[in-house]
């Protein structure tokens, strides 16, 4: 009989076009996590200040959204059973983006925000869109189509209106055009990455992930139906109501519509988790549910900004920096770092050790990577983010400053101990054709 | 001639790389029948769409094949019916700490 060739070779893109993305994470999640030890006394005050607004560039598209490009380039062809459209594009895309970050960020950094950082902006969104177009090309060949991947096609939607508003808003910050103050539009921009974007996708690839690392049969996938329909009616809503500035009861509707999504998407997960065979979690995992419940406290912060009628400037302030910290270090970091430790040992045993499976000793996933590190990376990472969380509160900038320093400690773990992962790669890979 | 028994233990050599647990221990494989010429596998997965597809079918099929190398393996992917967690065997159970 004939061997196959290589089993990696089948539905996965390349495993170097996909680690680049993975690789240019990490790197910002380090970079991000040190810049904010040195730069902790900005997080103060309002929050439109030229170097938060790079740091949070750093965080939403050179970590959170860098990851989610190399996840769903993996995910997306697995989990909806097609072949990518074009890997090269993919190729092509990280290197745009990759220069598209740098300039915007430096930009934000030093506020240049002239021709530069127009250019800059126009390369991230040029990127993004070769994303969209690549996995909407992809997505036209699925014919077993699930709750993903309805979660996955309307986040590109959301990706794409990100983009171009950011784009547009890159541009009124050097030659302001929108008539309408400009903080009211990056709402907009935030809210359609953050609930558009990145918690759609989350919403999506949980439904498929989490049972599968759980193993959990035979629960009701009806609240994240509901939850698909609510967060979508209270998130376009919500984006009309501000862009035409409605009546206020009723962006109230849809923020409440919104926020009961968001509800039954966490009562889906625990629905899941009853549901699991699996009963012990793993480091992974670990991160992953301690994730959804900063997502849950994220959320309960949220609505109290919108009804807690805070009069207070300074109070309403530092809860919007905790609120933001929440959900960027609490929810994504975490979910992110955790998921990884779950997909890039994957990943790396599916394109180094796959076709040796049962012909030769391989590892197992969690025996590929220091799982006693992570847990001291996973200790020392909340107890950083509680004291930042705190501090930002009772106005502390020792208390924020030392919680940065626990959290970068904390990145530089998680990226020695995934780094070991890719090395794997490098040892046992090298000498076999990239597959 | 290699049995239905010989055949289904070796096949425990083949592991989940993200349970630690053997396909037969999982109730992964449905069925193994011995033929003059042939081996036949019929076997699922725990999740449609699961991103070890292949690897696993593959190792399954190398490993039957090392028991009796005569033979033509086939190995079949079912979804129907679709595995249940009823299907794991008590040391499956205990690793999983149920």
């Amino acid at each position: 009989m004939t061997q196959p060739t290589t089993i990696a070779s089948s539905l996965a893109p390349p495993f170097s076009m996909v680690g680049k993305y993975f690789l240019a994470a990490i790197a910002s999640f380090v970079l991000l996590s040190g810049l904010l030890v040195f730069n902790a006394s900005e997080l103060q005050g309002h929050y439109f200040q030229p170097k938060l607004l790079a740091l949070t560039h750093i965080a939403t598209l050179g970590w959170i959204t860098m990851v989610m490009f190399g996840a769903m380039y993996q995910l997306i062809p697995v989990v909806l059973e097609v072949k990518l459209f074009s890997a090269k594009l993919g190729e092509l895309q990280f290197w745009v983006y990759l220069l598209g970050i740098l300039g915007l960020v430096y930009g934000f950094w030093n506020f240049q925000v002239g021709s530069h950082f127009t250019a800059s902006a126009a390369l991230v969104m040029l990127a993004i869109l070769l994303f969209v177009v690549n996995v909407f090309f992809t997505m036209t060949k699925v014919t077993n189509w699930n709750l993903t991947g309805f979660y996955l096609l309307t986040s590109l939607v959301y990706l794409a209106a990100t983009a171009i508003a950011g784009f547009l808003l890159s541009i009124n910050l050097g030659f302001p055009f929108i008539s309408r103050i400009h903080l009211d539009y990056l709402k907009i921009h935030a809210h359609l990455g953050f609930i558009g974007w990145v918690v759609m996708v989350i919403m999506g690839v949980s439904l498929k992930l989490i049972p599968m690392f759980g193993l959990s049969h035979g629960f009701s996938a009806m609240p994240a139906k509901i939850a698909y329909v609510l967060v979508n009616i209270g998130l376009l809503g919500t984006t009309v109501e501000w862009l035409l500035v409605g009546p206020e009861w009723l962006l109230r509707v849809y923020i409440i519509l919104l926020v009961a999504g968001i509800f039954c998407f966490l009562l889906q997960l625990a629905l899941i988790a009853r549901q699991r065979i699996k009963k012990s979690l793993d480091l992974g995992m670990r991160f992953s549910a301690v994730a959804f419940g900063y997502f849950f406290l994220s959320t309960m912060a949220g609505v109290l900004l919108v009804f807690g009628d805070i009069g207070d400037v300074k109070t309403k302030e530092a809860l919007v920096l905790a609120y933001g910290s929440t959900v960027l270090f609490g929810f994504f970091s975490s979910l992110i770092v955790g998921q990884m430790y779950k997909i890039v040992p994957f990943l790396v045993w599916f394109h180094t050790y796959s076709d040796r499976a049962g012909k030769e000793p391989v590892p197992m996933l969690k025996d590929m990577f220091n799982e006693r590190l992570g847990i001291i990376q996973f200790g020392l990472f909340n107890l950083g983010l509680i004291a930042v969380i705190l501090g930002l509160f009772i106005v502390s900038s020792r208390l924020v400053h030392a919680g940065f320093i626990l959290m970068f400690i904390s990145s530089v773990i998680f990226a020695v101990n995934i780094g070991n992962v890719f090395r794997l790669r490098m040892h046992n890979g090298l000498q076999r054709a990239d597959s | 001639m290699v049995s239905k028994e010989q055949i289904l233990n070796t096949l425990r050599m083949v592991v989940d790389p993200e349970l630690g647990i053997n396909v037969v221990d999982l109730g992964l494989i449905y069925g193994v029948e011995v033929k003059n010429k042939t081996i036949d596998i019929t076997m699922t997965l725990t999740t449609v769409g699961c991103p070890l597809h292949e690897s696993m079918v593959e190792a399954v099929r190398h490993v039957a094949q090392m028991s009796d190398l005569t033979k033509i393996v086939d190995v079949h992917l079912v979804w129907d019916p679709p595995w249940t967690p009823e299907r794991l065997t008590p040391s499956a159970k205990a690793i999983l700490g149920q």
